[in-house]
């Protein structure tokens, strides 16, 4: 069980600072999303996380240690990543990929073992990748990909996880499965996710906590209730009343309507009826 | 399919243990040393020169200690067998194993199939030491090498020293400015190599022999010089195997799966380069070898690293010795550039391959 | 275009006409020699002099050496970078190296005759005629050719009595070398091993001059059936076992690379040349140079095959 905390974090690419101010906490056991517009630096905070761009300011803390100052192997053990785009190497089988997900657990001379193969074979099963297990990857399509990434970081077994806008590719059955994977693995097992999604729908019926971030800043924090309503929405999206309450479980739903946009001609709203 | 037949684990439930094409790799491995071990036998029992299978046998069999064989052959049958065709057909071997094996190493490293030993400037920095070692008024023996051996091997190192540096980014190592600054040195010390050639009058064919490739007076002080560079470099590279698989998913990803990226790359590099040096400063620039094998490896074998690696080793022993084989006897007494027999010999081999089978995507 | 060719014809056939009628009115030149003349060089290829050469430019050593043999030295003006023998040429002119001398070079120095060989065939020759200037090729493969080419320049340079002196003297020496041989029985020929270089070990094939010189000096080529200058196997060499090994030297290197390889080379020991240590390196000067000094060479070859009839003197 390791706690995640990000305290003033700042990145930049460059001159170009896409990260301002961000401080957030992730407990054990719980799914923070990270939600807001394209370029608000959601991406940039997964990958400062995972220690794939140095920080211009703040620190991140995993377990109580700074990120950038433990050892890359412990890192892997304590920290998963589904990265947004994955790109495999296309002659190797999903089996092969999932494999790899073992690594930090072993050492420079091992080979996996049998535990290892059966620790894979489950997080293919759990990921529904099994059928797919002696395919090559350049035979597979991009929502098949995303969900060997997936299980490859499941084998990996860390006590924290982050996940890049994971159900881009995948058709809604696939996305609720997934999701609905990660959440029970995050309360079998305490781990500590956080998910970037657009989908706002998705955020506030998967996550226990969101997190706006608007401009590479914390715009809002809280339950999902808090954080998406219309005002928010309006603030950050420019997207006027679409919130909505969930008709099975209260929680907001966010329903677009044509015709909500500066593009729309306002006689198009009229004659379809809708005000 | 046959994930059916799979071995019950301690969970109860059926998983995969040898998958199908594992088990075909690991065939592959023994099948090789059987073949490279047949090969070798092979190669000494034919040459430029004819001699009868019993007197080989018989001068391999009395050099075994406590075997008391009386000599029913003259004097030079030992002499062409030991000293002549044996120290060539290791050091075929040896460096087939290391080019097959760097080539492998640096098409990983650079998750380009493209790349080959001599990417990053190795055989020009050697050529441009050699044909030095070639020009200088003297001559130096020590060790049981001379001058040429030591130059050229030095100009391999120190040309991918060069090269390293200008590619450098603070700690990290960019492939594709590494790549781009070895082509760019490649490019300037080979047009010195062509000025110097141009200008060496008499020697011109000693040096164009030498940038060709040949086994032809291969001694047993070579083979002892070269070996313990190429087996502690091929040792050291098959212990990274496992990582160059997970460096093939790119770095960002290598890296959160606990790779140390950078320390890999430089060593990897550092081993393949200096096997690649010793295999090429006693022999020349043989090419092909380091392209071409690792290719035909994973058209058969996949491209797993843990099991390229060290299939490419074999192969390209087994792959140059029969070609240095067809280089001593095709015209004999004459002997034929061995970088030509591997290239006439290895492009039809490699074209079949790729028709053979209908994927074509192998990398 | 066609009036333009008529005109051309036209003026040809005038100029002829005149000439002619010059010629055949003037009085006969001082030796008997009617200009232009014809000679067929080694080449095949046919040159006319209109006079005797006063400025000639020699592209190969052995062609110095000719022109010095034949007196000629103050008539040459340009030499190769190689050009050493005798002592004079070196203070000639240079006009570059033995396969790429400088063409502007050659053309700067106005030479009426430039003595080229088969090397420059492919290149160099056609563009020196190209630029309308003489150029005769020796190109002898045998020692009867030397010979030949020696009596050629002596024709095209009026020397053709110190030619066919310097000829007969050759000759002489040739024959004195030979008539031993001659009568040596078969078995009496001893297998000899001509090493041009030793890594990659290369010898000369049966079509080469050292063939000859071998053959002549009373020996046999272990490589007579191979031709040219091939890459030899070392098993090859040590399954042949010559008794005699001949190598190359002379090639600058200060060290004799090829002559300390056939004497130090540890697979060679129980060849019988190590053994009876009948190792030799004779100078390429002498051995390669299609000139006077082939002689030398066949000498040397003939004391070093069987000393015991050549004694030196």
């Amino acid at each position: 069980m390791i706690k995640l905390e990000l305290q003033s974090v700042g990145v930049a690419y460059g001159h170009n600072l896409v990260v301002k101010d961000i401080t957030f906490q992730v407990m054990p056991g719980e799914i923070v999303g990270l939600i807001g517009p394209n370029g608000s630096g959601k991406s940039t905070i997964i990958k400062a996380i995972s220690r794939v761009i140095s920080l211009r300011s703040g620190k991140i803390f995993l377990d109580g240690k700074d990120v950038f100052k433990i050892p890359r192997g412990d890192l892997a053990r304590l920290l998963g990543v589904v990265p947004q785009m994955s790109i495999l190497p296309s002659a190797f089988t999903a089996f092969e990929i999932v494999l790899m997900g073992r690594n930090p657990h072993l050492g420079l001379l091992q080979y996996e073992s049998a535990k290892d193969m059966a620790i894979t074979w489950q997080a293919m099963e759990r990921t529904a990748t099994q059928p797919l297990a002696e395919r090559i990857v350049c035979e597979l399509s991009g929502g098949e990909i995303q969900r060997v990434v997936i299980a490859r970081v499941l084998a990996q077994e860390p006590k924290s996880i982050l996940l890049d806008e994971p159900t881009a590719n995948l058709d809604i059955r696939h996305q609720v499965e997934i999701l609905d994977l990660i959440k029970s693995l995050c309360q079998e097992n305490n781990l500590t996710v956080v998910i970037a999604l657009h989908d706002l729908n998705l955020a506030a019926q998967y996550c226990d906590r969101l997190i706006l971030i608007n401009d590479g800043r914390v715009h809002a924090q809280g339950a999902p209730g808090e954080v998406i309503n219309s005002r928010n929405i309006r603030e950050v999206y420019g997207a006027d009343g679409c919130v909505y309450p969930h008709p099975v479980n209260g929680l907001p739903a966010v329903l677009l309507k044509a015709g909500n946009s500066r593009h729309a001609k306002p006689r198009d709203t009229i004659e379809r009826g809708v005000v | 399919m046959a994930l059916e037949q799979l071995k019950p684990s301690f969970t109860g439930q059926a998983i995969p243990i040898h998958l199908p094409h594992w088990r075909s790799r690991i065939y592959g491995i023994l099948g090789l040393l059987i073949l490279l071990t047949v090969v070798v036998g092979f190669a000494t029992t034919f040459g430029s020169v004819q001699i009868p299978f019993s007197a080989i046998f018989g001068t391999l069999l009395s050099k075994l200690p406590l075997v008391d064989i009386t000599p029913t052959w003259p004097s030079t049958t030992e002499t062409i067998i030991l000293d002549i065709r044996l120290p060539r057909i290791i050091l075929a071997g040896l460096v087939g194993a290391a080019l097959a094996v760097a080539g492998a190493t640096y098409q990983g490293l650079f998750r380009n199939p493209l790349a080959d030993p001599y990417l990053i400037g190795v055989a020009q920095g050697a050529s441009l030491g050699a044909v030095i070692g070639f020009l200088l008024p003297f001559n130096w023996q020590g060790m049981g090498f001379g001058l040429i051996p030591l130059l050229a091997f030095a100009g391999a190192l120190f040309s991918v020293a060069i090269v390293y540096n200008l590619a450098r980014v603070g700690k990290t190592l960019p492939v594709t400015t590494l790549i781009l600054a070895g082509v760019a040195l490649g490019a300037l010390l080979g047009s010195v190599v062509s000025y110097l050639i141009i200008n060496s009058g008499e020697k011109m064919h000693g040096i164009l022999f030498w940038l060709m490739g040949s086994f032809s007076l291969s001694e047993w002080t070579e083979v002892k010089v070269v070996l313990p560079y190429i087996v502690v470099g091929v040792v050291i590279i098959l212990l990274y195997s496992r990582s160059l698989n997970i460096m093939q998913l790119h770095e960002e990803q290598a890296q959160q799966l606990g790779i140390n990226v950078e320390k890999v790359k430089l060593i990897l590099l550092v081993a393949a380069t200096l096997i690649t040096a010793a295999a090429v400063s006693f022999v020349g620039t043989i090419g092909f070898v380091g392209i071409i094998i690792p290719h035909a490896v994973r058209l058969v074998w996949g491209p797993d690293y843990r099991f390229l690696l060290p299939l490419s080793v074999l192969t390209g022993a087994v792959f140059l010795i029969l070609a240095d084989l067809v280089a001593r006897t095709a015209l004999a007494p004459t002997e034929i550039p061995i970088g030509v027999i591997t290239a006439i010999c290895g492009a039809p081999f490699f074209l079949y391959l790729l028709r053979r089978k209908k994927r074509i995507v192998f990398f | 275009m066609r009036s333009k060719l008529w005109r051309l014809g036209t003026l040809y056939l005038v100029l002829v006409m005149v000439l002619s009628l010059i010629m055949a009115c003037a009085p006969p030149a001082e030796d008997e020699v009617s200009f232009p003349i014809e000679v067929t060089d080694q080449m095949g290829r046919v040159v006319k002099l209109e006079k005797f050469p006063e400025r000639i430019i020699s592209l190969a050593p052995s062609n110095t050496e000719i022109v010095f043999a034949l007196g000629l030295g103050d008539k040459l003006v340009g030499v190769t970078d190689f050009c050493d023998y005798p002592e004079a040429a070196q203070e000639k002119p240079k006009i570059g190296g033995f396969s790429i001398p400088n063409i502007e070079e050659v053309v700067a120095l106005s030479p009426d005759l430039i003595l080229a060989t088969q090397r420059h065939e492919a290149s160099i020759i056609p563009a020196l005629e190209g630029r309308g200037l003489a150029i005769f090729a020796l190109a002898p493969k045998t020692l009867d050719e030397v010979l030949e080419s020696i009596t050629l320049v002596g024709e095209i340079t009026d020397r053709e009595e110190e030619a066919s002196q310097l000829v007969s003297e050759m000759s002489n020496r040739i024959k004195a070398v030979t008539d031993k041989i001659d009568n040596l029985p078969e078995a009496q020929r001893l297998k000899v091993f001509y090493m041009t270089w030793h890594d990659p070990l290369k010898t000369a094939g049966g079509d080469t001059w050292y063939e000859e010189l071998i053959t002549k000096a009373g020996g046999i080529n272990i490589a007579h059936d191979l031709s040219g200058f091939p890459a030899i196997n070392l098993e090859a060499v040590i399954d042949a076992n010559p008794q005699v090994i001949i190598t190359g030297v002379g090639m600058g290197t200060g060290e004799d690379l090829p002559l300390q390889f056939a004497k130090t080379e540890e697979r060679l020991r129980n060849v019988d040349a190590r053994i009876n240590n009948r190792v030799y390196g004779i100078n390429l000067d002498l051995s390669g140079r299609a000139g006077p000094r082939i002689v030398d060479g066949l000498e040397k070859f003939a004391e070093s095959i069987h000393p015991e009839l050549f004694k030196e003197d």
